[in-house]
């Protein structure tokens, strides 16, 4: 930040605050359609909870949680069970409320991030989604004929990056134990 | 286009579910919805602060002089130079890097090869500073180890996967 705060001063310094500005208000327009897609989302989260089916879904997905995420509290794997089938769905503005309780419930106040945050990070920097809607939709307002033919290779790649996070991600806190 | 009717329908049968089991589905979306502006007034610093990074490193020109930098070692790794930008800013950024796909779209056509493998990228990756920031913003950790470079690594390799694939496939 400083160094192209920095390279402006030389080339533009008239810009430098009017860019930060906008950029500032870019997040507030930002947060505002945030907040109304997160109340949708939230309602809708706490109905699939009430209902039990958060439950249910978690009972689904915990042998895999437990198994890539190492975290016996229930509470927590409903979270992330939440947050990685939202994730799937290509929901991620939904996901993200769950991840965030999820990174909370996980947190232990040492201020370092432990395994199972560092691997819940890592699972939804890399994608899991198994519809990329969004992308489709532009595309096919771009004018494709066939807007639908990168479904495959995305599902491929996605799995790709994700399978090797979780990999790369066991591996590095193994090595890490040892030392 | 089954999918615009996913979201609907999942919504409709959560709705008849909750009936089903006699819940005030009324109270419980307001519960829910309820926490949607506590949590937006608390990551809003988080968001200004990226946005604001991310801006300034576009406006400085400092992207444009990497793009130029990393053009031959991206070649090198099978991805088509003109991704480059779109690759950079990924990371950073998921309206910008949206931008820079519709402009893709725009300049090669909407079914052309750069144009798929830039749809697939997107696919695949993800707005990892972002995402990190935003999800360690209500928690006490101040250091995050090697989560960014693990994510990093991965989308590198799901990008050269995707280019790869959108030539075979």
């Amino acid at each position: 930040m400083l160094l192209s705060m920095l390279v402006l001063l030389i080339l533009n310094p008239s810009e430098l605050l009017s860019e930060m500005l906008s950029a500032s208000t870019d997040a507030l327009e930002l947060c505002i359609e945030l907040c109304a897609i997160y109340a949708v989302w939230l309602g809708f989260m706490e109905l699939v909870d009430a209902s039990g089916l958060g439950e249910k879904l978690a009972r689904l997905l915990r042998p895999l949680i437990k198994k890539i995420f190492k975290v016996e509290d229930k509470t927590t794997q409903k979270l992330i069970a939440m947050n990685i089938s939202a994730n799937m769905l290509g929901l991620g503005n939904a996901s993200t409320p769950m991840g965030i309780r999820a990174m909370q419930a996980l947190d232990d106040g040492s201020g370092k991030a432990n395994f199972a945050m560092i691997m819940l990070i890592v699972v939804n920097a890399t994608s899991i989604q198994l519809l990329p809607t969004t992308v489709i939709g532009l595309r096919t307002a771009a004018g494709s004929t066939s807007a639908s033919n990168i479904i495959l290779p995305t599902l491929i790649s996605t799995f790709v990056t994700t399978f090797l996070g979780i990999v790369l991600v066991k591996l590095i806190s193994k090595v890490r134990r040892k030392r | 286009m089954i999918d615009i009717y996913i979201l609907p329908i999942l919504f409709i049968l959560i709705f008849v579910y909750c009936l089903f089991k006699k819940i005030n589905t009324y109270d419980t979306f307001v519960k829910g919805a309820k926490g949607a502006i506590k949590l937006v007034v608390e990551i809003f610093p988080y968001i200004a602060t990226i946005l604001i990074a991310t801006t300034l490193l576009r406006v400085s020109g400092i992207t444009t002089f990497l793009t130029q930098i990393l053009s031959p070692i991206f070649t090198a790794l099978g991805i088509p130079p003109e991704l480059v930008e779109l690759v950079l800013l990924r990371p950073f950024t998921g309206s910008g890097s949206y931008g820079i796909l519709e402009n893709i779209f725009k300049v090669y056509g909407a079914d052309s090869y750069i144009s798929r493998c830039a749809c697939v990228i997107m696919g695949c990756s993800e707005t990892i500073f972002y995402v990190a920031t935003v999800y360690i913003s209500q928690t006490k950790v101040k250091k995050l180890l090697y989560a960014i470079p693990v994510a990093l690594v991965c989308s590198l390799v799901g990008t050269i996967v995707a280019c790869l694939l959108c030539k075979i496939m």
